[in-house]
């Protein structure tokens, strides 16, 4: 027998077996309804195959796996698919997912199968039969079992997780007792795909009749032991029974792998060859229904999918008298307020406690800091300065205090004087580090983003800056440069303002020499149209300009200047044709006059707009104004055109 | 019946705050009727008088700070702190100064922190330090081991500080104090010139043996770890030893220091506090010693002939620093230092 190494901690609940490792296991009848959750595994849940009102066969595959570490899902009994939609799922916070419904027909009729001989075939051939057949950790937590048969490093110990310390639980106990041989086989068969590592059984001394069936079961086989280890909770821990069989320990971050050890439950033995030699996938197991409110309490063979309420009854639990239901074990199970939630194939335990079995809802004291937590904490922790700093949200403290090494075995709670729901700050704890560390990794990538961005405005309203510079210097030489060619160059603005004024007096003259009204207005609206094209000309070049620099924004406006210079030409025509007919109505000069006004505060605006669209931070919102603007202009010109026509047909008909 | 939706432990050991202040209290009884053996009934009518003191001014804080009565109450934990003091107070300490203490201890070093479980000093300790600077007198009349006093003249000087029919001798110094003061004689020459200090020594052997039964009691039943007691006694014994090695005229020996004055109280009563100690095991062991030396270090060359609240007092201080530098090595942590943030 090998040599056992202690593991820090632990406690000794009262262990509460004998209520249901009595007697043998009882097959429970296929009920009417199963249902079947997508995701009963660790991993990706399974995609579901068939349709409503799809008849199946026992053992046919209805869902398959996504991924690597993800697992089939095939039908435990024949019947009809009644449904496929969302149930409420085993799950701590009884939440809903994807189920498959089947409604048994009471047949039990199962799909062609048979089983195959390990020696005969490959290890890739093997390995996809246990895949297929859909197999996860039967210990609790179910992960897919595949996976783990494919170790990248040397095996050289296969640890076989018999310990079952969890309180009231006995599934693994009667399972050893009664199929030592399939067990046997199964370890067999893991061992061939990992390249005959040694193994070693895990089990608590409380088990002693198993102990004896599975020590004679072995005799004559080598390369398997049984180590028999004091009982201590939580010794079924993975970690836990790795130091206790191996004396080492697991490093933090790594996996078992790593040490060349790799663990397995008794009952994945057990499913291992029922697949291999009898090709039936995983869609049953041994559940443990106990507790004081169960009348039957005992071990039962439990299609996955049965609900617990069916269980229950044919358990005969008295729910009345049941005060917490607990799906696993007293310590680290979870509680269902909903009992119509399925058996699925990590379920070992139903425990269906009475009022006074369990620890009433107690009010918990202060924290003594009596350190009775540090003492039986399996994973060396300080557990209580932890509970310290969950309350107090002191995150990075608890994570400096290794809350990640937490394995929510409970013994603390249950060892606490002042009866702290310790486990349940861990949790909450975990829950904040998590979110926080996700809320952080969000911040960074803004953070990066937001930088990002600065930096580049920056850079272009520099790259901006320089090019408007360079553009004044060769403004200034080229000015220079005429007037050195040309000095005695009148000064165009002068010489501007001095045809305007020219042009006003000879308008003025003109005006006293006709004393015409319809010649005035007229000669309003031609500058009025004059100015206009001017405008337009200044806002193409502040587009040229804008494009220039290189603004994407920009060819929006590219489209509203060469709209608007469209507009503007029809504009011009409209006027040569009023220019060819002189003397006309005064209310429609009127109208002309105020329509070509309109369309120059337009294009002054837009103007502006471009010019303010150098600012690049602002170009959105100037687009929007420039389209605005551009709209009023529309309207305006259009007015106009519509004038002009009207002009043009008054000019025909007089 | 609706189902409980809880979390997980669904089970919980019959282990209770209670029922480990009970268990302490039961463990005092052997050094209790040792001292009232030895100094008469002054002890016993203080313990009464601490216990109703200290109930009373717990109900009060907890209900001016609007917190529950009857749960803190029944945890036993001011219970705890009255024992304390009353065991570590001279038998012939008169009302007032009991009341002072606890007075201290329950709403000043306790409540005013936040409560059980948030103090960072030993609430008892701190009474007594308080009292011992403020009433030295008081503090320093320890009882005479010949003292006859039926209970009704001790209550008499419990509550006037006078005792009527004259007795003489009712009180002395302790052996501590006289072997810290022997007036140019050797300890060996102090031992043969006065019998008071060979008696004294052998009532608070007796006494502190008996603390000692309860201690081991308490160690059995692991209400606390070894750590801090055995960390104490050996770091004191250690350095008595060693000095007692060197000057055995002038340094009592390891045995008169393990055996006089409050060492096993404070070693497995108060040392043992788990609210302001520290909290590994590494820093138990750190804790324990260092209440050792310094116990030491003030009974050589301190101003006072006892040193255990002072010593612990200072160490209670020291704890978060031990705390933080005796985390201990989680599973999975051993050997990978790298692996370590």
């Amino acid at each position: 027998m090998g040599r056992i190494w202690p593991f820090h901690g632990g406690v000794h609940p009262p262990e509460n077996k004998q209520q249901s490792n009595q007697s043998a296991i009882v097959p429970m009848p296929v009920p009417k309804q199963l249902v079947l959750p997508l995701n009963q595994h660790i991993g990706a849940p399974a995609k579901c195959l068939l349709e409503v009102g799809t008849k199946v066969l026992k053992g046919q595959l209805i869902a398959s796996a996504q991924g690597f570490v993800s697992a089939n899902l095939h039908a435990p009994s024949s019947g009809t698919i009644s449904a496929i939609d969302e149930r409420t799922l085993p799950h701590p916070s009884a939440l809903v997912g994807p189920c498959i419904v089947i409604d048994t027909d009471g047949q039990d009729q199962w799909v062609d199968h048979a089983g195959i001989d390990p020696l005969s075939v490959d290890k890739a051939q093997l390995l996809q039969r246990i895949r297929s057949a859909g197999i996860t950790g039967m210990g609790g937590a179910g992960f897919p079992s595949a996976v783990k048969l494919q170790a990248k490093n040397k095996i050289n110990t296969l640890i076989i997780n018999a310990a079952e310390c969890e309180p009231y639980i006995t599934a693994d106990d009667r399972l050893m007792r009664q199929y030592s041989e399939q067990i046997i086989a199964g370890i067999q068969i893991i061992r061939q795909l990992l390249d005959q590592p040694t193994c070693i059984i895990g089990i608590e001394d409380n088990k002693a009749e198993a102990i004896a069936i599975l020590s004679q079961a072995l005799i004559g086989i080598d390369g398997i032991e049984v180590a028999v280890m004091p009982t201590k909770y939580p010794s079924g821990g993975e970690k836990q029974l790795i130091q206790i069989l191996t004396g080492q320990q697991v490093p933090h971050g790594g996996i078992p792998a790593d040490l060349g050890l790799v663990c397995h439950n008794i009952g994945t033995a057990k499913a291992i060859a029922d697949a291999v030699l009898l090709g039936q996938p995983l869609i049953s197991r041994v559940t443990t229904v106990t507790g004081k409110a169960a009348a039957k309490a005992g071990n039962y063979q439990v299609l996955i999918g049965t609900q617990v309420s069916d269980l229950m009854a044919f358990a005969e639990v008295d729910l009345a008298a049941t005060s917490r239901l607990v799906m696993g074990g007293p310590m680290m199970g979870f509680t269902l307020t909903d009992h119509q939630v399925s058996v699925v194939k990590s379920t070992n335990c139903i425990l269906a406690s009475s009022e006074l079995e369990l620890a009433p809802v107690a009010d918990h004291h202060a924290c003594i800091r009596c350190g009775q937590c540090e003492v039986v904490c399996p994973a060396e922790l300080l557990p209580q300065q932890l509970f310290w700093f969950a309350k107090a949200e002191e995150f990075d403290k608890a994570q400096s205090h290794n809350l990640a090494d937490c394995i929510e075995c409970g013994a603390c709670a249950w060892v606490c004087p002042s009866q702290i729901p310790l486990v349940q700050y861990y949790r909450f704890a975990k829950g904040r580090v998590k979110t926080l560390h996700a809320e952080t990794q969000l911040a960074e990538h803004a953070r990066v983003r937001f930088e990002t961005r600065e930096q580049r405005l920056i850079d272009e309203k520099l790259a901006k800056e320089e090019k408007r510079k360079a553009r004044a210097v060769a403004a200034a030489a080229a000015q220079a440069a005429k007037r050195a060619a040309n000095p005695d160059a009148e000064d165009p603005i002068a010489a501007a303002l001095a045809r305007v004024n020219l042009q006003k007096q000879a308008s003025a003259s003109a005006k006293n020499a006709t004393a015409e009204p319809p010649e005035d207005a007229y000669k309003a609206l031609k500058t009025a149209a004059a100015i206009t094209r001017t405008k337009l000309k200044k806002s193409s070049k502040a587009l040229t300009d804008a494009l220039a620099s290189g603004h994407e924004q920009v060819e929006s406006l590219q489209i509203t200047v060469d709209q608007l210079a469209l507009k503007a030409n029809a504009a011009k025509a409209a006027l040569s044709a009023y220019e060819t007919k002189l003397g006309l109505d005064p209310e429609h000069e009127k109208q002309l006059q105020v329509a070509a006004a309109q369309a120059g505060a337009v294009v002054r605006k837009l103007e502006k707009s471009l010019a303010t669209a150098q600012d690049a931070a602002a170009i959105e919102v100037d687009i929007v104004t420039a389209k605005a603007a551009h709209a009023t202009a529309n309207q305006a010109l259009q007015a106009y055109q519509h004038q002009s026509t009207a002009l043009q047909q008054q000019t025909q008909e007089s | 019946m609706a189902l409980l939706n809880l979390s997980s432990p669904h089970h919980h050991s019959l282990n209770r705050t209670s029922r480990v202040m009970m268990w302490v209290l039961l463990a005092t009884v052997p050094g209790l009727l040792a001292q009232s053996y030895w100094f008469g009934y002054g002890t016993l009518i203080n313990l009464i008088w601490a216990c109703v003191l200290a109930v009373g001014f717990e109900a009060l804080v907890l209900w001016l700070r609007k917190r529950p009565i009857k749960p803190y109450i029944c945890d036993g934990s001011a219970l705890v702190t009255a024992f304390l003091l009353a065991l570590a107070l001279p038998p012939f300490s008169p009302w007032w100064l009991t009341l002072v203490a606890v007075l201290f201890a329950i709403v000043f070093a306790k409540h005013l922190y936040g409560g059980l479980g948030n103090n960072p000093f030993n609430p008892a300790m701190v009474g007594y330090a308080l009292c011992l600077i403020a009433f030295p007198v008081s503090m320093t009349q320890w009882a005479s081991t010949d003292t006859t006093l039926n209970l009704a003249q001790q209550w008499q000087w419990f509550w006037s500080e006078t005792v009527s029919g004259g007795i003489d001798g009712y009180t002395q110094a302790t052996p501590l104090d006289l072997m810290r003061h022997p007036k140019g004689l050797t300890l060996g020459e102090l031992a043969a010139t006065n019998p008071l200090l060979g008696l004294g020594l052998s009532a608070s052997a007796w006494i502190n043996a008996a603390y000692l039964v309860g201690g081991l009691g308490l160690l059995a039943l692991r209400i606390f770890t070894w750590h801090a007691p055995v960390a104490m006694l050996v770091s004191l014994g250690l350095c008595a030893g060693l000095f007692h090695m060197g000057e055995p005229d002038l340094y009592p020996s390891a045995s008169q220091h393990l055996l006089s004055g409050a060492t096993m109280l404070a070693a497995f009563f108060i040392v043992t506090d788990p609210v302001t100690s520290a909290t590994s095991r590494k820093g138990k062991l750190i804790f324990g010693a260092g209440v050792g030396l310094l116990v030491f270090i003030i009974r050589s060359y301190g101003a006072y002939p006892d040193a255990f609240a002072f010593a612990i007092l200072l160490m209670n201080l020291a704890a978060p620093l031990i705390d933080t530098y005796t985390q201990p090595k989680a599973y999975g942590h051993q050997g990978n230092e790298k692996n370590e943030r």
